[in-house]
């Protein structure tokens, strides 16, 4: 019955305690799919059973929570590439730590997630205030609420696309989840399903978000990879364009000859910073993106 | 009793070391042979339906080797509703999926050739 099967998955989320949030998710959904649908057809092939009966037997095929948990420790983490990438800065010395940076894709995926938020973000907040003002307004008419219905099903798709980027870009898995778990519901029943769901509150919470989040994602990030290349290209800028750095009244500021090769370095090292920067607000994001879109 | 234990014991371990190499070879065939998407318990009933040793692996242990498959390309899943319960996963082979069981086919026999070889003895040792 189902206080068998949830005290099941209780144990195996238990003998799966320290791994990967992800792999956890995955061997719960699992079992979980596996038991009940034994369990229904239990009870189409033998009338008469009793269900814990049926649940003990199919538990016992099934494997001991500890050997489930092996498994799926044995196939490892889910996504490679964040784990490969952390590993990958652990365990060096401070410099090579600090210009690992460069070596590792998530950093770049962070980089190009921290630009392109800003137009995401601009959309999404958009969409989010437009049908939920569209909403209100209408809720009165007879298309309000198949309108408010569409609307939330489209929060809940461009959360589902959201978290394929983030999946992409920062490398942290996003488990799906289908919005409903059950078939065969009238539409009110979806309707209020969808209502009634706080991912889907979360959801328009985190669209809404997006808009200043991302602006400052885009102007800390542009800013800080201008301000190095602006030092890094110096010298072809001066020497070759004959662009002074300041133009104050009639005075043209140059650099001189021995802050040069510091400017340059500076840019340089300023390049470094920008991308553990990037790196590390998508570290961020993505915690954040995780509690707001995906159920755990 | 012990010694019988003991012997018990090392031909379950035996056993389960054979399953757990051939597993993602054994999932690979049955999902090419279906004629539609096939979900976890549905597979694992496949495979206790054929011949061969008992369960001596549990059925949860084909969910992760399935999920590794899937990572790796060779299948791809969907999620569905089901008519009560939780929604199930559907898993099928991708053309990735059926060359690299066509190669592993191959690694297979030569396996059980020169196994068998070595066990009736017509190998040259």
């Amino acid at each position: 019955m189902s206080e068998l099967i949830n005290e099941y998955l209780g144990r195996l989320k238990a003998a799966l305690s320290g791994a990967d949030p992800a792999t956890i998710q995955d061997a719960l959904c699992d079992a979980e799919e596996h038991l009940w649908t034994a369990l229904e057809l239990a009870r189409e092939e033998k009338p008469g059973i009793q269900d814990s009966e049926a649940v003990r037997a199919e538990i016992e095929r099934y494997g001991s929570p500890e050997e489930v948990a092996s498994a799926y420790l044995r196939i490892g983490p889910r996504f490679g590439s964040s784990a490969g990438g952390r590993a990958a800065s652990t365990g060096r010395s401070g410099p090579k730590r600090f210009f690992g940076v460069f070596t590792d894709p998530s950093a770049y995926g962070a980089l190009f997630y921290m630009l392109f938020s800003m137009i995401t973000g601009i959309f999404y907040f958009t969409w989010a205030m437009t049908g939920l003002s569209l909403s209100a307004g209408l809720i009165v008419l007879i298309i309000g609420l198949p309108f408010l219905g569409i609307f939330l099903l489209s929060v809940r798709g461009i959360a589902h696309v959201e978290g394929r980027i983030i999946e992409a870009l920062l490398g942290v898995r996003m488990p799906r989840r289908p919005i409903f778990a059950r078939k065969g519901l009238s539409w009110s029943g979806r309707l209020s399903a969808l209502i009634r769901d706080p991912m889907t509150w979360k959801s328009v919470l985190y669209m809404v978000l997006m808009l200043p989040l991302g602006i400052i994602y885009w102007t800390v990030t542009f800013i800080s990879l201008v301000l190095s290349f602006w030092g890094m290209l110096r010298p072809v800028l001066e020497y070759g364009f004959d662009l002074p750095y300041a133009n104050i009244g009639n005075v043209a500021y140059y650099t001189t000859e021995w802050m040069m090769p510091i400017v340059m370095a500076t840019g340089v090292l300023w390049l470094f910073v920008t991308m553990h920067m990037a790196r590390g607000l998508g570290r961020m994001h993505a915690r954040m993106a995780r509690s707001l879109l995906v159920r755990d | 009793m012990n010694e019988m234990n003991e012997t018990e014991a090392a031909r379950k371990k035996f056993r389960k070391e054979l399953k757990s190499g051939t597993v993602s070879l054994v999932l690979l065939s049955i999902l090419s042979r279906a004629d539609r998407p096939m979900y976890g318990y549905q597979i694992t009933k496949n495979i206790d339906s054929g011949e061969g040793a008992g369960p001596d692996m549990g059925q949860g242990a084909l969910y992760p080797v399935l999920r590794s498959l899937e990572k790796t390309g060779q299948l791809e899943s969907r999620v569905e509703p089901s008519v009560s319960g939780p929604p199930r996963r559907y898993y099928s082979i991708t053309e990735a999926g059926r060359e690299t069981l066509v190669d592993w086919t191959g690694a297979w026999e030569e396996t059980r050739n020169f196994v068998d070889a070595i066990l009736k003895g017509d190998h040259d040792v």
